[in-house]
Parts: structure tokens; C-alpha cells; sequence
């Protein structure tokens, strides 16, 4: 509270003050252990991961030395080498930074326009959400995959901020018909009416009444879509399709493993990034499950 | 001096349907209506359920588009303005809702629900807005430390009491109520409808008091409008209409009361057996070939019943 104390019972009164929604979900996550545990670790790896990257080149990570190859872990490469002689390591921290970019800067965008769209569509209704749904079902109707594998395979210098580009551009539409049914139903409650009686401008009424009351299945499903983009990163990249081998990713890492010898018996290459995904995702959606059940007032544990 | 006209307001919504989604009818919410406010009166408004009594306060705040008619406040036609002239005469109509659950914000304190009208018409300091709203929270009943908590820590009757809070900080004119007390219990009921007649004194408000509560009606009102269809089909002071009722329709809806002697209970039976008859006798002489309502006509000065 920014207000300087009025009278003596003020402090009686901040005592009364119930719960935030922002204590709530604290609440939730000293209860859960799991997802306590899963919330440092994940905060720690992307620490970590941020932090150590910035003292790494890329170039000079990538830069092949023949007379390296396939070298097993030791002292001098922790994780040993893959077949351009490469350390396995660094490879990892860098992708796992370029990976974490293009999964949270995706969701970011995503969640922007879909947000945006998705709350004018539903608040107004009518021919805006016309409007809205009509170039929803357009993108829905493009095929999104194949797209994106023309678009990797023309674009010369394929890099992270181009792969972010062509993903927002297909990946919104869903967030942004799941806020405008979610809108849709919340315009119909009274307090809208009552704040349009009160002289509140539209886009306050969408900013700050309505949205409020979406922020929970937001913040969810943020976090949820996290993981989820981050997955098509690696899944597309494991494929051929995604970033080429000098910008290191998770999917660059594991789509060593489709040399059958690499499999088989060069498991240092591939298995560090496929234990990282699995920590990742699995740390992801323990968030999000306990951001979930804080969301609701009868599932939560807190 | 009239607070509020209304002349001939029609409400009709389109009903959709066939090839292209054409317009093949109109529901008619309401349906030529008049009347008038005197300040500092309270005006009844009262009706079976989609007979379109809310759908009259609602176009009168602006939450719905009148089809046609007219709506004069303090000698301003609200139909002719723009949304932005509007603005200016929103300070002086408020409205209190029906549902004291759904009118709050879930997200949002007590201190921010009512103090929504001050920041968008008032240029106030915090410290200022929190002294003010602490004594208006004072004058409904409720508790001024009370201001830091969320709609869902009060009950029905203190909820509904907030949205009075917050229809009052502006101090307006007029008050269109629209059933503010069904959603609550009895007792409450009574609590809360003392209150709005104690405020009505202090701050002379005219209250548009839109319920389907007899008991209610007779307990607030002035002077009382029956709706039925969209339409008006008596309208009188409290007496006129609850002592001597004209219409089928008002004598059918007073019949309803129950009674709360048991010894005339049967002689109460007897008179709603009589009404019904009347009404299944008399149907064409209260309505006409279409089964419409006809035209208001006065049968005293204050008093107008539509036959033909």
C-alpha cells in the first residue's frame, strides 16, 4: 500500500488484508513439494544455463576439429565429443539456452497476439469476433508444418530470431481461441455491466476487469505451452528442419543419435540432451500443474 | 419538474434464421412504453419474469439499445447524444444490480470495486479516496476496515450492500434498481430495503425500483407501473393500483399474494377462482384480436389502465 498511514488503526487494517492471488500460489508451492523442488531446479538450470553461455562463443564451440572425434568423457571434455570433434558440454549449455530462447520468446509472442485478439474478439463479440475467428480459422487451415519446412529449407542463414518469426506466426491461434471463449463468458457476467454503468472506458473494462479474472488460465496455460514449444523445437530440429548444426539446440544434440552407431555406442552425445528435456519438461509441468490447482479454489492443496 | 420521461420506448431484438441468417422476426423485450419520474419519488415497475421490466432499466442506463422512443433526463434527450455526451449524465443515473455474486469482481477489494466511478470521474488522491470510500462503506453498515477484502468474504445481504456503496459514491440522481434484494433471504431483504429508503431521505434520491415482489413493491413505492408482455397495462399511485386494480392482469398478479390469515383462506381461494374465471370470460375485453395490450387509457389523474 503506497498511502502513508491515515489514522491509528492502519495497521489493524493490513493485518485484515486477505490474501493475493500472488500468495496464493506461494501458499501452493510450500504445500507441494514436488512442484517446489521442480520450481528451483528449473529456475537453477536457467540460471545456470544463462549465465555460463555468456562466457561461450558459439563459433568457437562449433568449430570442428577432425582429430577429436567421438573422444568419451574425461577431464578435458566432461562429456566428451561428438563426430565434428566437438565439446558435447558447451554444445549442451548453448543449446539448452538457444532452445529455452525460442521456447519462452514463442510463448511470449504466442501468448501476446493470441491475448490480445483472442480478449477483443470475445469482449466485443459481433463482427469483430468475426473478424477474429474468421483469420484464426484461415492460419488453423494453412498447413503449419509444411510451411515451416519450406520456409527452414529457402531462408538462407537460418537462426534462432527467424525460427521464433515463423513459429509465432502459426502458434497463436489457439491461445487466442481459448481466451476469447473464456472472454466470451466472462463479458456476460454483471460486474462488466456494472463497470459500463460506472463510466469505465471499454478497453479499461477489458485490461482491468476482465482480464484479472482470465490471468489464472493464463499464467497455466503459459507455462504448460512452455514446455510444449520447446518440445516442437527439438522435435522439428531432431527431424532436419530446425537449426542447422552451427546454432546448437537441444534437437541439433539428439539428432546425432540418428547414426545408428552413435546410438548404440556413443551414448555421451545424445543422452545429456535427452535427460535435459526430460528434467525440463517434467519440472515445467509440475509447475504448471501446482500453478493449476492454485487457480482453484477446490483443488488446492495450500 | 420531471427527473426522467420515457415516451414510447420500443426494445425489440431481432430473431434470426433461414438462408444467410436474415432477420424473419423481432422479439418485443419491450413494446411502446411511457412513463415519468417526479424527484424524489420511488417508481415501481412491476411484472412476471420476461415481461421486460429489466430490459427497460437496462436501456434507460444504456446497457441496451432502445429501438425507438424516447428517454428525457433532466430536459437532455439520452437517445439523441453520443456515447461521449452520455458520459456526463452517467454520474447522475446508477444502477444496482440484481445478483450481488456475479455484480462484484472476484479480483478485486472492496477499496477498488467502489472506488471504479470515483477514479473515472473524480481526481482524487489515494488518501483522499480511501477516506471517502471508508465513509460511504460506514454509511451502508458495513465496517471501514473491511476495505482490503475480496467480494467473497461477505455474504449476500453485505455484497449487495457494496454494490450500493458503489452506486452512491457518485451521488447521483437517480437509482434504477433492478430487483436488488431477490437474490437474498428475508431478513436481509427487509435490512436492506430499510436501508435504501433511509438514503433515499438523506440524499433525495429517486429510485426506478424494478421487482416482481408484491410485498416489496407496496413496502418501497409511490407510485407503481404493471408490465406484462412488454407492455404497461395499469399504472397508478400504490393505493390506486393495490385497492381498486382495473386491469385482468393486475387483478390476477394481487390475487397471487398469498394470505396470512388461515381463517380466510378459503374466502382467498374463492377470489382467485373468481379472477381466474373472469379472466378466461373477459379474455377479449382486455385484449385485443392478437392477444396485444391495448393503449393506456386514464381513468383518474393519476391513474391509467389500458382497455379499449
Amino acid at each position: 500500500m503506497a498511502t502513508p498511514a491515515v489514522n491509528n488503526n492502519n495497521t489493524e487494517i493490513e493485518k485484515v488484508k486477505s490474501p493475493s492471488g500472488f500468495k496464493i500460489i506461494v501458499r501452493e508451492f510450500i504445500k507441494d513439494k514436488v512442484a517446489l523442488i521442480s520450481l528451483i531446479l528449473f529456475l537453477g538450470i536457467v540460471l545456470y544455463v544463462y549465465i555460463y553461455s555468456m562466457g561461450l562463443d558459439t563459433k568457437e564451440v562449433t568449430r570442428v576439429d577432425i582429430f577429436n572425434q567421438f573422444q568419451e568423457p574425461g577431464p578435458v571434455h566432461w562429456l566428451g565429443t561428438d563426430y565434428g570433434g566437438r565439446d558435447v558440454y558447451n554444445q549442451l549449455i548453448l543449446g539448452a539456452r538457444n532452445s529455452l530462447t525460442i521456447g519462452i520468446a514463442i510463448t511470449l509472442i504466442t501468448s501476446i497476439i493470441g491475448i490480445a485478439l483472442g480478449l477483443l474478439a470475445g469482449y466485443y463479440g459481433g463482427w469483430v469476433d468475426n473478424v477474429v475467428m474468421r483469420t484464426v480459422d484461415f492460419v488453423l487451415v494453412l498447413p503449419a508444418l509444411m510451411i515451416i519446412i519450406v520456409y527452414v529449407s529457402i531462408v538462407p542463414e537460418f537462426d534462432v530470431r527467424k525460427f521464433i518469426f515463423i513459429m509465432s506466426l502459426f502458434y497463436w491461434t489457439s491461445k487466442c481461441r481459448l481466451i476469447r471463449s473464456k472472454a466470451l463468458a466472462e463479458r456476460e457476467h454483471e460486474y462488466v455491466a456494472a463497470s459500463k454503468t460506472l463510466g469505465t472506458p471499454d478497453w479499461k473494462i477489458m485490461l482491468f476487469q476482465v482480464l484479472p479474472n482470465l490471468s489464472s488460465i493464463i499464467i497455466v496455460n503459459m507455462t504448460l505451452n512452455l514446455a510444449g514449444n520447446i518440445g516442437i523445437e527439438t522435435s522439428l530440429t531432431y527431424l532436419g528442419f530446425g537449426l542447422p548444426e552451427s546454432v546448437p539446440s537441444l534437437g541439433t544434440l539428439i539428432s546425432y543419435s540418428r547414426n545408428p552407431e552413435v546410438m548404440e555406442n556413443k551414448p555421451w552425445v545424445w543422452l545429456p540432451a535427452a535427460i535435459l528435456i526430460l528434467v525440463l519438461m517434467l519440472c515445467i509441468n509440475f509447475i504448471g500443474n501446482a500453478l493449476k490447482r492454485a487457480a482453484d479454489a477446490r483443488q488446492r492443496l495450500g | 419538474m420531471t427527473l426522467l420521461k420515457i415516451e414510447n420506448l420500443k426494445v425489440y431484438y431481432p430473431v434470426r434464421g433461414g438462408f444467410f441468417r436474415r432477420v424473419i422476426d423481432h422479439v418485443k423485450a419491450v413494446d411502446d412504453i411511457s412513463f415519468e419520474l417526479q424527484p424524489g419519488e420511488t417508481y415501481g415497475l412491476v411484472g412476471e419474469s420476461g415481461c421486460g421490466k429489466t430490459t427497460t432499466g437496462r436501456t434507460i442506463i444504456g446497457l441496451n439499445r432502445p429501438t425507438a422512443g424516447k428517454i428525457t433526463f433532466n430536459d437532455v434527450e439520452l437517445t439523441k447524444i453520443t456515447r461521449r455526451d452520455f458520459y456526463k449524465y452517467r454520474k447522475d443515473i446508477q444502477m444496482i444490480f440484481q445478483d450481488p455474486y456475479s455484480s462484484l469482481n472476484p479480483r478485486k477489494r472492496v477499496i477498488d470495486i467502489i472506488a471504479e466511478p470515483i477514479r473515472n470521474f473524480e481526481r482524487l488522491s489515494p488518501k483522499e479516496e480511501r477516506m471517502k470510500i471508508m465513509e460511504v462503506l460506514e454509511k451502508v453498515g458495513l465496517s471501514p476496515e473491511s476495505i482490503y477484502k475480496y467480494p467473497h468474504e461477505f455474504s449476500g445481504g453485505q455484497r449487495q450492500r457494496i454494490g450500493i456503496a458503489r452506486a452512491l459514491t457518485l451521488n447521483p440522481k437517480l437509482i434504477i434498481a433492478d430487483e436488488p434484494v431477490s437474490a437474498l433471504d428475508v431478513s436481509v431483504q427487509a435490512q436492506v430495503l430499510n436501508f435504501m429508503k433511509d438514503i433515499q431521505k438523506e440524499f433525495n434520491l429517486t429510485y426506478l425500483f424494478i421487482s416482481h415482489d408484491l410485498g416489496i413493491i407496496r413496502h418501497m413505492c409511490d407510485r407503481i407501473g404493471i408490465m406484462y408482455r412488454g407492455r404497461l397495462v395499469e399504472e397508478g399511485t400504490k393505493e390506486e393500483i393495490f385497492e381498486n386494480p382495473q386491469h385482468i392482469y393486475t387483478k390476477r398478479l394481487l390475487s397471487s399474494i398469498p394470505q396470512m390469515n388461515p381463517e380466510e383462506r378459503l374466502k382467498h381461494m374463492a377470489f382467485r377462482k373468481e379472477v381466474n374465471q373472469e379472466f378466461k370470460n373477459n379474455y377479449d375485453k382486455y385484449f385485443d384480436a392478437e392477444g396485444k395490450i391495448f393503449d393506456l387509457k386514464p381513468i383518474s389523474e393519476t391513474h391509467s389502465v389500458a382497455l379499449p
